[in-house]
């Protein structure tokens, strides 16, 4: 306890700080020991498979579960015994949970009223920021009258209006179609910076991860498996699981044959590779030599990189500003790896059963222990 | 890829045989009942329970008849003219007007106090974490329905009894006895109990239909737990009040064993006086009269009911929200 109030004195920077925090449903660890400090005004991603834990983490931070173990700040005050309506939290809900008996600016009026505000400055306030999410026009309409996108925009106001320390997001985005999906991340984004509100937000989405956040932690069984920003997440993963939950990645395994300061020689297969490591790996080490789909390249007849293998096609397919080949490499142990070709460079007009020869500079080669 | 086509063809015999079997009486239907006579499925699918209600209406205009006869006390036959004597004799005689206020007033106590002690009960078995929770309610729920509504009023008597259950506790206690059985209050204990099952049923879909997370919601912006309770959940829940209260009201209304036993005879329904009527002193006429005296007030105050607040979960026409 001591010791947990004298970290929280260290950092008062942090909006947002959580130390150690576990949550066990029926001896299962959903959250196991996570920690992590945010700062004011960022923008975090939570990222993770179902199941993973991020939404309980969520909703530990929002009042609605109570840790296990643990605590969590919010600017720099113990919360975790403190209930939602006396958080200063605005959430969006997955499914909204709009009020539907009520109209718009109803629903954006109502934590105005539930929180005291002056009765006089409530219908401004709620004009202002049915205004900041472009809604102006809509303020009467009931909520079953609203289309998809603008039901979202009333959550973010409703969330919004009382100028909570926080604003956190449950995957509410998760429901609308891809397009209506990337306009809403980017207005988010915009709302996020016009009031540089710190913000939580939990999603199953890398993309939407990776466009609209400062930070990004990637959760999976209930651990923080990383916490950096997109560029690191996306260029330099943790571990195998993060290499392999974001972008597309091919997995070759071996063994670790020997080491020098941030790179390892791996052998697969026969052959020799060499490839980044995050730790040191002693020799004899099992691993997972990964490769992203994009770094991996169908040649060109006199084309030379640091390796390269025979391959056979096994599956071409046309997604329009790429073609995404699957090849099998005999000479890897037959494994089967994916291609990502932009340019229609490569391949020129090679489909399923020709013979290509693949390669990879290998200073895009990633090794994880197994 | 072809799992489908290779599927047909490595199909067994009987399988075949199966297919032939259901094309074939398809066609025999197709050709019988065309597309076009399809549209009126639901309506053929109606007749049964037309029918069936339609004896009730004309019952209903047999009765209407028979309440505008006035009985002949030396034939004890009803008279050929009609007159209105029997709906002046209700308005006029204290003993069918104490009948009738005592069946209203008696229905809108029962109907309230259901409806308050529903609420938390519908509440909790729709809410609970705990599934143990959540059967263990819903099976005392439905344990009543077991018994039947004889059975519970003889139940009642034990429990209310001069000697039963409660004096003897407060016996014990050293309190002085209570007589509550044989008055208009054992008979409101007794409702009360029987149509409790009935206000949680109506309640609980209406309940189950509010996501939770609206409920985290309302908190999550401030609101304390009575504020969710008056601001959100009530009047989300308004559906199942309508259909609670119409059902336990109409139910109530026409109460008969209830009230006969645990009333005594001195705390008559208006159920009971229109049993007598028929069967002590064969005054169909009276009986009648009395009949449909409760089907329009009770028809009107139901509908009063429907004009202010909607249907309900009763009602299946989408209202505008």
């Amino acid at each position: 306890m001591d010791d947990t109030a004298r970290r929280s004195e260290t950092s008062t920077q942090a909006a947002v700080q959580v130390q150690d925090v576990s949550m066990v449903f029926d001896g299962t660890p959903a959250v196991d020991a996570a920690s992590f400090d945010l700062a004011h005004g960022r923008f975090l991603t939570i990222l993770g498979p179902s199941g993973s834990g991020k939404t309980t983490l969520l909703r530990m931070i929002a009042g609605f579960q109570t840790p296990t173990a643990g605590e969590i700040f919010i600017k720099g005050t113990p919360v975790s015994t403190t209930p939602p309506h006396k958080r200063s939290i605005g959430m969006v809900f997955q499914k909204l949970a709009l009020f539907p008996h009520m109209t718009a600016a109803e629903n954006v009026a109502y934590p105005l009223k539930m929180r005291r505000f002056a009765p006089a400055d409530i219908p401004g306030r709620v004009k202002r920021y049915l205004e900041l999410v472009q809604l102006g026009p809509y303020a009467d309409r009931r909520i079953h009258q609203l289309s998809g996108g603008q039901q979202q925009r009333v959550a973010i106001a409703r969330a919004l209006v009382f100028e909570p320390d926080l604003l956190l997001l449950d995957e509410p985005l998760a429901a609308l179609d891809r397009k209506l999906r990337e306009e809403m991340q980017l207005e988010f984004r915009r709302i996020q910076q016009e009031l540089g509100v710190t913000t939580i937000n939990v999603t199953h989405d890398q993309r939407e991860a990776l466009v609209v956040s400062d930070e990004v932690i990637v959760m999976d069984d209930g651990r923080i498996q990383q916490m950096a920003s997109p560029t690191t997440t996306y260029g330099e993963p943790a571990n195998r699981f993060v290499a392999n939950f974001i972008g597309v990645t091919n997995f070759l395994p071996g063994e670790v044959i020997g080491a020098e300061s941030g790179r390892a020689r791996v052998r697969v297969a026969g052959h020799e590779l060499e490839g980044r490591v995050a730790e040191p790996l002693a020799a004899g080490t099992q691993v997972d030599c990964a490769l992203r789909a994009e770094h991996a390249r169908i040649l060109g007849e006199a084309e030379a990189v640091s390796f390269s293998a025979d391959a056979v096609i096994t599956e071409s397919i046309f997604e329009g500003d790429r073609t995404v080949y699957s090849v099998v490499a005999q000479a890897l142990g037959g494994a089967q790896i994916r291609v990502f070709d932009t340019l229609h460079a490569g391949a020129g007009n090679k489909g399923i059963g020709d013979a290509v020869r693949i390669g990879w500079d290998s200073r895009h080669l990633m090794v994880f222990p197994r | 890829m072809q799992g489908s086509n290779a599927g047909r063809a490595d199909a067994s015999p009987l399988t075949r045989a199966r297919w032939r079997l259901t094309d074939a009486a398809d066609t025999m239907l197709s050709a019988l009942f065309p597309g076009r006579a399809r549209r009126l499925t639901p309506y053929i699918f109606l007749i049964p329970a037309f029918l069936i209600v339609g004896v009730i209406v004309a019952g209903l205009f047999y009765i209407g008849d028979s309440s505008l006869r006035v009985l002949d006390r030396s034939t004890f036959l009803q008279s050929e003219d009609y007159s209105l004597e029997n709906y002046v004799n209700i308005y006029e005689r204290a003993g069918y007007r104490s009948v009738l206020f005592r069946t209203f007033s008696g229905t809108a106590i029962v109907t309230i106090t259901v409806l308050l002690l529903s609420f938390p009960y519908a509440y909790l078995m729709v809410r609970t974490q705990s599934s143990f929770l959540r059967k263990f309610l819903l099976f005392n729920l439905f344990l009543p329905f077991f018994l039947g509504q004889v059975v519970r009023a003889y139940g009642w008597l034990i429990i209310l009894g001069q000697e039963g259950l409660v004096n003897g506790i407060l016996g014990q206690l050293g309190l002085a006895n209570i007589s509550v059985l044989y008055t208009n209050t054992a008979v409101l204990i007794g409702l009360i109990q029987y149509m409790l099952p009935f206000g949680v049923l109506m309640l609980a879909p209406a309940l189950t239909a509010i996501d939770s997370d609206i409920e985290a919601a309302s908190e999550g912006l401030g609101a304390k737990w009575y504020q969710t309770l008056w601001h959100v959940v009530l009047p989300l829940a308004k559906p199942g009040f309508v259909a609670a209260t119409v059902v336990v009201f109409t139910i109530t209304l026409t109460e008969f064993a209830i009230p006969a036993i645990l009333g005594g005879g001195t705390n008559d329904y208006v159920a009971n006086a229109i049993y007598d009527a028929f069967f002590r002193v064969s005054d169909m006429g009276a009986g009648s009269a009395l009949g449909v005296v409760l089907i329009v007030i009770g028809t009107t105050l139901v509908s009063v009911l429907f004009a202010l607040m909607g249907t309900g979960t009763v009602g299946f026409l989408k209202e505008d929200k």
